[in-house]
């Protein structure tokens, strides 16, 4: 009875410790937070390298990278001027996540928009059209 | 024999506390009909005094909500892009409909996460923060609610694992870092706070899991305040 008792404890214990992490997000919100309350260059850069890590790690694990990450990444590397670095990580988190298919195609449109008025910001007009749209 | 008393006396307590448990299923039955894949978490609207309670929340909200299984659009790029499209007040975001934000992002769902309570205090011997928020989950097909938390959580911030120990069904053992910086303070709260949050929604697509969980039991809504003083 004891042994019993012992063992389906035991049982327990174990059951709860071999969960295994769905996406490793390393340290990802502390450096997020660091760059938004101060959003130096440095501090961006350091971000950066997280999500790098994020993405590394990941592989290495034989983890999916996490939603959003190769997005994020991709949109940072695009505020640089990087346009098609930053195309082939929109393309990673499409492969990755098909769900974010309309977001990515929404997001290369947006970029080659922003192209032609030769400004990374939405023109006026598109804006405007935009604001009708969503 | 001894082990079978031990074993009783927790059969007892964790009883005691079974009265205030309802299924997921059962709370939420329109997530196991409408299956959401991918969530758009608008900004966070920040009701307290607090001013970074919103940063620390928003930062923290992806982490938790992907590993329930669901795809999270990245907030950073989304709500710049929401800015560029005019969206600067969050009360503009709340009074769009759902359905709106299925065109241009394609998200199945909607968060809208309001912070109610951010209430900090300090004792000798440690300190915590009273979190209330309100959480609401919508189908942007329906534009229905499809999953809502409102509650106070007690987080202990005294860099131990706080308050979170006894509570069914968070999924991962979050680590708490002391980290004694000032800015850093509160992170590992709003962390917390999101983790015990998201802890109720039905699993989602990724999550290994997914679509068998309906019969798990979440503690019901009116007596989440109750159950997480008595945690403490």
């Amino acid at each position: 009875m004891k042994k019993l008792l012992l063992f389906l404890l035991i049982g327990f214990l174990i059951s709860g410790c071999a969960k295994q992490q769905l996406y490793n997000w390393e340290r990802y919100p502390f450096s997020l937070y660091k760059y938004k309350k101060d959003p130096t260059d440095e501090n961006l850069q350091k971000h950066k390298e997280m999500l790098v890590a994020i993405m590394e790690n990941s592989k290495e694990k034989d983890l999916r990278v996490p939603p959003g990450v190769y997005c994020e990444y991709g949109f940072i590397l695009l505020k640089k001027g990087k346009k098609d670095e930053a195309l082939k990580y929109f393309d990673l988190e499409e492969k990755t996540y098909p769900e974010s298919a309309v977001f990515m195609q929404n997001l290369k449109s947006y970029l080659n928009k922003s192209d032609k008025s030769s400004n990374a910001n939405i023109s006026s007009s598109e804006t405007a059209k935009k604001k009708e749209g969503i | 024999m001894r082990l079978f008393k031990v074993l009783i006396l927790f059969v007892l307590i964790f009883t005691a506390g079974c009265a205030s448990y309802t299924t997921k299923k059962e709370a939420f039955p329109q997530m196991y009909t409408d299956r959401p894949l991918s969530i758009l978490v608008l900004p966070p609207i920040n009701q307290t005094t607090a001013a970074d309670a919103k940063e620390y929340y928003s930062v923290t909200v992806t982490e938790p909500l992907s590993l329930m299984g669901y795809y999270v659009f990245p907030m950073e790029v989304t709500s710049e892009i929401l800015k560029n499209e005019g969206f600067y007040d969050t009360e503009l975001l709340i009074n769009t409909p759902p359905q709106k934000f299925r065109q241009y992002f394609g998200a199945d769902a909607v968060m809208y996460i309001k912070i109610l309570k951010w209430d900090t205090s300090y004792y000798v011997i440690g300190g915590n923060v009273k979190v209330s928020v309100d959480c609401a989950l919508k189908s942007t097909i329906s534009g229905e609610n499809l999953w809502k938390y409102d509650g106070t959580m007690v987080l202990d911030t005294t860099g131990s694992d706080g308050g979170a120990g006894g509570l069914a069904g968070l999924l991962v053992k979050v680590v708490l870092t002391a980290v004694q910086t000032a800015a850093a303070d509160y992170m590992p709260v709003a962390r917390q706070a999101n983790f015990m949050t998201m802890s109720s929604l039905p699993y989602g697509k990724y999550h290994p899991q997914h679509n068998q969980d309906g019969d798990s039991k979440i503690i019901k809504k009116d007596n989440v305040e109750k159950t997480e003083s008595e945690n403490k």
